[in-house]
Order: structure tokens, then C-alpha cells, then sequence
């Protein structure tokens, strides 16, 4: 198993402490396409920072590739993060100032890999999702698909073991959205890429090929959805 | 290197305005602080110039009046110094440090004339030591020697304004050399020309002790008694040998032996010492001074960086998601800080070292008139490579602290704030 959740817990301190997962377990294998839906509220956010070693978890384990990720230094985690996992987020993220083949490069020179090197491997990645004349250009200067696109790229240039998407069709038109979906369903299939889609949308959830159903904090129905059968329109869904 | 800094670059450049401005407090400081230095150097460069007529280690005793009663005597009354004394300071009393002794006596209001030229001077006898135990600076010919001394010869030394006088202007000092001058009614012979002390109506005419004694008939009484030491490297010793001298001076005149004030010692060497503290308390004043100065600066820097540090917060959340650790996004910020500080301070300190040029062109060599003499306020108003050094120093490390809250507030942001939307 790549991914391994067990009786994880997360309480919330806040003035009144707001215990949000309630005892998670999840297994996720390599090379699986994955959704994880949820109305807002129902801790599929708290889920997905943990996943991404975004936040601590209160009890029980979590384990990447068989490691442990539990009590990481600052240090440690920000390697994790780096090198283990990619993300994807519903704003793109791209940093406004950098051109995007710099927001490419950006996860490999954290790493500290040459100048010449990281530029040459993000122009790789750009143009492999069809962006290499744009790589001079500004987040600003280019559409949401684009920009999304280059945030997707960043997200592989590491070659993580994961790939963490927050909502990524969530400011796309539906357009767009469809492309970005079949982009990472191509991923999934080519290169294998173990893909974790964190989302409120049946339409978006239906393109994974498992659909991990969270409420209140705990794990309802796990979907097997290969035949893509879960409709638009499902039954459990809150509809967009 | 590189990288960071094209990360500072593109930080500065999206806020030129406000980077410059906050620059300018950090310039302000570091050009204070070069200019404050620069002056308290010119000051006390003055002040050593004006010593400078005395070798470090003489001291020239004074009689004086004394302070209490002894011995019958009542207390004022003037004790003159006498070559007895010469003798005894040379004796065997004070051989552990005492080199060489030599006396001066003087004599005032004669008219030295060279042909149609004259002058009101005042006559010096005194022992060869003289020029070198007041460092006396000769332009041509020689000063008084053993020879003239012991032959009671009528020759003198004049200084050079006075020789420029009698050649109408010019500088051909060797010319007078061998010239006959006539004081009083007296004929001498020119030996040599020195330099005139600077900021003083200086105008004694040197000529051999034995010659004003004998010409004079005075008796076996001197003005001021001289000598040179060696051995007295601390204020203590130094204070000590002075308690010791007076004791024994105080003694042969018949004053009491504890009297401080029956003769009067100059120590050059205790001058020096004091000099050099006071030196020390105005630099160590003026660099708190300036160091105040840049403070206001420095906190403008850390202010700006905290704004900056706020405004950057989604992106240093993204920058953490993505891999920086908590010491790559510290460094992004120090070193903008750092960068700024050094390069407004560089500014600063490059226009400080032209002020003090500015200084030196004005003020600096042009004397005041002050109190009927003139008076050049200052000397060579400059700092030295140490004091740059020590101000590049300062800059990395006042732009390393202006940085370091602010950084550590970068360095806390969580990645969480990465998924926040903007």
C-alpha cells in the first residue's frame, strides 16, 4: 500500500474543540485514481492536509510508502512534502511574480538542483502539457486552464509518489474542467501516477476511478467507479 | 547566490518606493555617523597638531609659589628654579630614569634688526636637547650645538617668518645662513631658520644658553628646567617619580616635602596618556551617537520587512507546500534586508566620506580667527579604512537584525495558508 490511514484523529482547538476526524482508515495503492468527496464541513480538507503533510493529526498513523509521518520536523516535512507529494490547489498558486517556467522550477531548486538542469527539465514538463510557448509569460498573461496546467506541472516535476489535487477544476469552466480532468486521468494511466482528488463534485469525482464518500468526519461508501458509472446526478451528492 | 538573489530583486523591485525611502533612513544614519567621526577625528587631529611641539617623554618643570607654610616661610612664597637644581635632577637621585637636562631662561622685548627690517622678539637661551625635546623643526642651517654652548657664541636661530621677512618674501632660507643680525646693540650671527609653531604669535629667537647668561649677567636662576625620561610607562610611576621630584626639589628650596604646588611639573607623557582617553570617550561618544542615528534606520528596515513579510504570506505558504524549508524562506528574507541596509548604508557611508572632503576643503583649511589668533578648527577631517570596515561590518549585522523578527514571522507562516483562497 502506498497510502495507509489508521484510526486517524483530528480535534480542532478553537475555543469549543471541534473534533473533525473521527477516526479515519484508508488505504490508497499505487497507481490509483482517487476522489475524495464530501460536502463542505465534512472534514475532507482537514483530510487532505494531512495527506499532504500540510498539518498534524492527533492520533493514530499515517504512513507513506511504509514510512511513518508523525511528529516531522518543520524541516523534515517541508522534504516530505517536496519530494513525496505534488499539489494541485483550486487558485493555481502559481506565484504572480515568476514566469511559469520559474513556477516550474520552483520545487527543484528547493531541492537544490542546478540552475541549468531544473530549467531544462521545466521546459520538459511544460511542453509535454503543451505550454512551452508560454513558458516566459506571466500567471497574469495566461488563462485559467493554462495556469492550471502549469500549476499540474510543478505538481510532477518532483516525480512524487502523489499526486494531491484540491479541487483543481473548482474556478474552470466546465469547458476547461473536463479537460483538466481527462489530463489527470491520462496521467493516471500513463505514468501510473497515484492521483488523490479532493473534491465536492459529482462530475469531478466521477471522472477517479474510486470514490471515497467523507461525512461528518468519518468514511461512508467507498465506490468503485472503473466503468465511470457514478452519475452526474448521483443519489449521496450535493449537486453543483 | 544567485538565485537569492534574483528572489531580492524581484521583492525590491515590485516596491521601489518604499524600499528607497526606508533605504534613505538606513543612508542617513550610516552618512551621520562617517560625518560625526570624520569631524571628532579633524577636532582631535587639531589638538594633537597643536601638541605636537613636545616630545612624548619631557618633562618641563616650572617654579612656582607655594601652598603652606614650612620652615619659617610663609605660605606664596616663589620658588625659582636654580642650575643647582639642573644638577641635581642630572644626579644620581633620579639616574634611574632621568636622560638628558637642559635649562631655558628668556628674556623678552628686544628689537632685531636686518637691515631696514626689524622685529619685537624675545630671546631663548637654550641646551642643544632643546629642538629635539620640542621637536623643533630647522628649514636651513642647524640649531644651537655643543660648541656654541660651551663657547657662549652670539649666534641665533630665527624662524621662518621671520627669515621670509628678511628676504622680502621669499624662501631661499640657506641664503641668511652666516647673515649678521643685530639685538640690541648686539651682533649675532643667523645659524639656523625653523619652522614658527602654527597657531601661535611665536616669534623666540633661540641663541646658546651660556651666551644670554653671560651677556646678560643673570644670575644662576633658569625660566624652566627640562628633561627627558625613559622607564615611566604608567600613569602610577609616572605620578609617583612626579611626588618623588617635588619632595626632593621641594626640600632644597625649603618648602614643605609634600607640597604639590612649590614647583610645577608639565609631563608630556601624562598629556599624551590623557589625550589619548579623551580621544577615546569622544570617538566611543560619537559612534553611540551615530549608532542612534542609523537605530531609526535599521527599525525602518525591520518595519518594512514585516509589511513585506505580511504581504507575502500566500506566497510563502505556497512556497512551503511545494518544499521550502523554515530556513530557505528565513534566508530570502534576511538577505533582502541585508541587502537593502548594505546598499543604502554603502550609499550613505560613500556620501559621508565625500562631506568629510567637503569639510576638509572648508573648514578644514581655512583657520578661524579666534581670540585674536587664528585657529584652524579642524585637520584633516577624514575616517580611515578601519572605520569603513567597521562600518560594513555594522551595516551586515544591523541589516541582519533589522531582518531577523521579520524573518522568523516568514519562516512560522504555515503551508496551510497555501490552500487559503486570496
Amino acid at each position: 500500500m502506498l497510502i495507509e490511514l489508521k484510526d486517524v484523529n483530528k480535534t480542532y482547538n478553537n475555543g469549543q474543540p471541534l473534533h473533525v476526524l473521527k477516526g479515519i482508515n484508508l488505504d490508497i495503492d499505487r497507481g490509483e485514481f482517487v476522489s475524495i468527496m464530501g460536502a463542505s464541513g465534512s472534514g475532507k480538507s482537514t483530510l487532505l492536509n494531512i495527506l499532504g503533510i500540510l498539518d498534524n493529526y492527533d492520533t493514530g498513523e499515517y504512513y507513506i510508502d511504509g514510512r511513518l509521518i508523525k511528529n516531522l520536523t518543520e524541516k523534515q516535512a517541508a522534504d516530505y512534502r517536496n519530494r513525496m507529494i505534488g499539489f494541485i490547489f483550486q487558485s493555481y498558486n502559481l506565484i504572480g511574480f515568476k514566469t511559469a517556467v520559474e513556477n516550474v522550477e520552483l520545487p527543484l531548486f528547493y531541492q537544490g538542483v542546478a540552475r541549468k538542469k531544473r530549467h531544462q527539465m521545466a521546459m520538459e514538463y511544460l511542453d509535454r502539457l503543451g505550454l512551452a510557448d508560454w513558458a516566459k509569460h506571466y500567471p497574469n498573461e495566461m488563462s485559467g486552464g493554462q495556469k492550471q496546467r502549469v500549476a499540474i506541472a510543478r505538481a510532477l516535476i518532483t516525480r512524487p509518489q502523489i499526486v494531491l489535487a484540491d479541487e483543481p477544476t473548482g474556478a474552470l469552466d466546465s469547458k476547461t474542467s473536463v479537460e483538466i480532468m481527462e489530463l489527470l486521468q491520462q496521467l493516471n494511466r500513463e505514468d501510473k501516477m497515484t492521483i488523490i482528488v479532493v473534491t465536492h463534485e459529482s462530475g469531478v469525482a466521477n471522472a477517479t476511478n474510486k470514490i471515497v464518500h467523507i461525512k461528518d468526519g468519518i468514511i461512508g461508501q467507498i465506490e468503485d467507479n472503473r466503468a465511470h458509472s457514478a452519475s452526474v446526478f448521483g443519489t449521496s451528492t450535493i449537486m453543483k | 547566490m544567485r538565485d537569492v538573489f534574483t528572489e531580492i530583486w524581484e521583492s525590491v523591485r515590485r516596491n521601489k518606493l518604499r524600499t528607497c525611502l526606508t533605504g534613505f533612513a538606513v543612508a542617513w544614519g550610516i552618512f551621520m555617523l562617517i560625518v560625526l567621526l570624520g569631524a571628532g577625528n579633524g577636532i582631535m587631529n587639531t589638538t594633537e597638531a597643536n601638541m605636537a611641539g613636545i616630545n612624548s617623554n619631557t618633562m618641563s618643570v616650572y617654579g612656582n609659589s607655594t601652598s603652606k607654610p614650612y620652615g619659617g616661610f610663609k605660605q606664596g612664597r616663589y620658588i625659582e628654579l636654580t642650575e643647582r637644581d639642573m644638577a641635581l635632577t642630572a644626579g644620581p637621585a633620579f639616574a634611574d630614569h632621568v636622560d638628558e637636562v637642559s635649562a631655558t631662561l628668556s628674556q623678552s622685548g628686544f628689537m632685531m634688526t636686518y637691515g631696514k627690517r626689524y622685529f619685537s622678539v624675545g630671546l631663548t637661551g637654550v641646551y642643544p636637547d632643546y629642538a629635539r625635546m620640542n621637536r623643533i623643526e630647522i628649514h636651513a642651517g642647524r640649531f644651537i650645538n655643543r660648541g656654541d654652548l660651551d663657547a657662549c657664541r652670539k649666534v641665533i636661530v630665527i624662524t621662518h617668518l621671520q627669515a621670509r621677512n628678511f628676504l622680502g618674501g621669499k624662501e631661499n632660507y640657506d641664503s641668511l645662513i652666516g647673515e649678521r643680525v643685530k639685538i640690541g646693540n648686539l651682533s649675532f650671527k643667523i645659524v639656523g631658520v625653523r619652522q614658527a609653531a602654527e597657531n601661535e604669535n611665536d616669534t623666540e629667537i633661540y641663541t646658546p644658553y651660556t651666551t644670554l647668561k653671560g651677556i646678560f649677567g643673570k644670575s644662576d636662576k633658569i625660566d624652566m628646567l627640562s628633561f627627558t625620561f625613559h622607564g615611566l610607562d604608567t600613569e602610577a610611576e609616572n605620578e609617583a617619580f612626579e611626588k618623588e621630584y617635588k619632595r626632593v626639589l621641594n626640600t632644597v628650596h625649603g618648602a614643605a616635602p609634600d607640597d604639590e604646588r612649590a614647583i610645577w611639573i608639565r609631563n608630556s607623557f601624562r598629556m599624551n596618556m590623557q589625550m589619548n582617553k579623551g580621544r577615546h570617550i569622544l570617538e566611543i561618544f560619537l559612534w553611540v551617537v551615530g549608532l542612534f542615528t542609523l537605530l531609526s534606520g535599521i527599525v525602518g528596515v525591520s518595519n518594512i520587512m514585516l509589511i513585506t513579510v505580511k504581504e507575502r504570506t500566500h506566497e510563502f505558504g505556497i512556497r512551503k507546500a511545494i518544499g521550502a524549508n523554515p530556513w530557505s524562506v528565513m534566508k530570502l528574507i534576511i538577505a533582502e534586508s541585508v541587502s537593502i541596509t548594505a546598499f543604502f548604508g554603502y550609499i550613505g557611508m560613500v556620501l559621508g566620506m565625500f562631506a568629510c572632503e567637503l569639510l576638509d576643503a572648508t573648514v578644514g583649511s581655512n583657520p578661524v580667527e579666534l581670540f585674536g589668533e587664528s585657529i584652524k578648527v579642524m585637520q584633516d577631517p577624514s575616517v580611515g579604512l578601519d572605520v569603513a570596515l567597521e562600518a560594513t561590518l555594522l551595516l551586515i549585522v544591523a541589516g541582519t537584525l533589522a531582518g531577523l523578527i521579520p524573518a522568523r514571522k516568514a519562516a512560522k507562516v504555515k503551508p496551510i495558508e497555501a490552500l487559503r483562497a486570496e
